[in-house]
């Protein structure tokens, strides 16, 4: 990923490394001229220093998209992303692992870069919410701005508000009983649910959907203790994954949360509530 | 009491404490966060956003896609 950066990938380069790549013309170049190339003929000198210089910047670019990756890895989240990637692809499931090691490695060098360009806040900045998920909440203040200049009667909106609700309802369930009929590990299965999953995570990238004023400060024990469950819950799904005759076999005795729910999910019915569950869910994520 | 039934018995453990701790938040004047303000100060930083939201579509891969 960070090759690809380097070489001109989507992501722009970090202010940094473009005034370190800017240097070798004026700085990095100079001491290449008074050192004769090794090998090269008197006649190509201009070529070869010109290659060196691109060696040199390539090199530069190179290892500061790495340096800037691995300054990322110390956000906790990243760690906890790979171990997840790591774990989700030695139990058999490498989409869902492809998934965890991009999203993480980006991440990682999202953070990096933020932080070497001088630790810019990363949380609800203004900028976040001029696209994603701001984008909508930027309608919606919009729209309430035209409807208070035009006067208009607030239950037409309140009307306008219920009928996208229920056009997104309908949508889910429609989508939930659509994808549920699908059997599992299935390809039609396989494509909404990761096109889904990866639309939300790229929108949530660039920004809350809405612009509220920061939380209060949450009480740091009561915050453990959901910390605490929460991590419980993974240890005693990891354990029970561990104890399986191998990674991809289930067990009885020891089941995980997917051995637990297969009866479930072997149903039409099964998959599509658990599918309108996890869009509901979704949506409450989203909503925050 | 087997070794299924204790491993089943652990995650209901785990599954009511989530919700002994959500009943003391919205119930009583405890100092705990409910589940709900605990998502929305996740949602706050890009990192814990994103995490939180790649950990919900990698539920949704888990249990459907390959």
């Amino acid at each position: 990923m960070t090759g690809k950066a380097g070489s001109g990938g989507p992501c722009p380069p970090p202010s940094q490394d473009q005034s370190a790549t800017k240097q070798p013309p004026a700085g990095g170049a100079a001491p290449a001229i008074g050192e004769p190339p090794a090998g090269g003929s008197p006649g190509s000198g201009d070529a070869d220093i010109g290659d060196g210089a691109a060696t040199v910047t390539a090199v530069r670019a190179g290892s500061g998209h790495v340096v800037t990756a691995l300054a990322g890895l110390r956000e906790p989240i990243v760690l906890i992303l790979l171990l997840i990637a790591f774990f989700t692809w030695i139990s058999g499931k490498p989409l869902d692992g492809l998934l965890m090691l991009v999203v993480g490695m980006s991440l990682a060098w999202d953070t990096g870069r933020r932080r070497r360009q001088g630790g810019a806040p990363e949380g609800r900045l203004a900028g976040d919410s001029a696209s994603g998920f701001g984008a909508a909440n930027q309608d919606e203040a919009r729209g309430v701005g035209q409807a208070t200049r035009l006067d208009a009667p607030e239950a037409a909106a309140r009307w306008r508000r219920r009928l996208v609700v229920l056009a997104w309802l309908a949508g889910g369930a429609l989508y939930a009983a659509l994808v549920g009929s699908f059997s599992r590990y299935s390809w039609p299965a396989t494509v909404p649910v990761a096109v889904l999953g990866a639309a939300v995570v790229v929108a949530g990238w660039r920004g809350p959907r809405h612009s509220r004023p920061a939380p209060a400060k949450l009480p740091a024990t009561g915050l453990a203790l959901w910390g605490v469950v929460l991590v419980a819950g993974c240890l005693w799904e990891l354990s029970s994954l561990f104890q399986q005759p191998t990674m991809t076999t289930d067990s009885y005795a020891h089941p995980t949360i997917s051995t637990l729910t297969d009866p479930v999910l072997g149903t039409w019915a099964g998959r599509s509530i658990f599918l309108a569950a996890w869009l509901g869910l979704g949506w409450f994520l989203v909503d925050r | 009491m087997n070794s299924h039934d204790v491993t089943v018995l652990g995650y209901l453990v785990i599954l009511a404490a989530g919700i002994v701790l959500q009943l003391l938040a919205t119930r009583t004047r405890a100092p705990i966060p409910s589940l709900g303000k605990v998502f929305s100060w996740a949602m706050g930083t890009r990192a814990r956003r994103i995490g939180v939201l790649v950990a919900w579509a990698w539920v949704g891969l888990h249990f459907f896609a390959r």
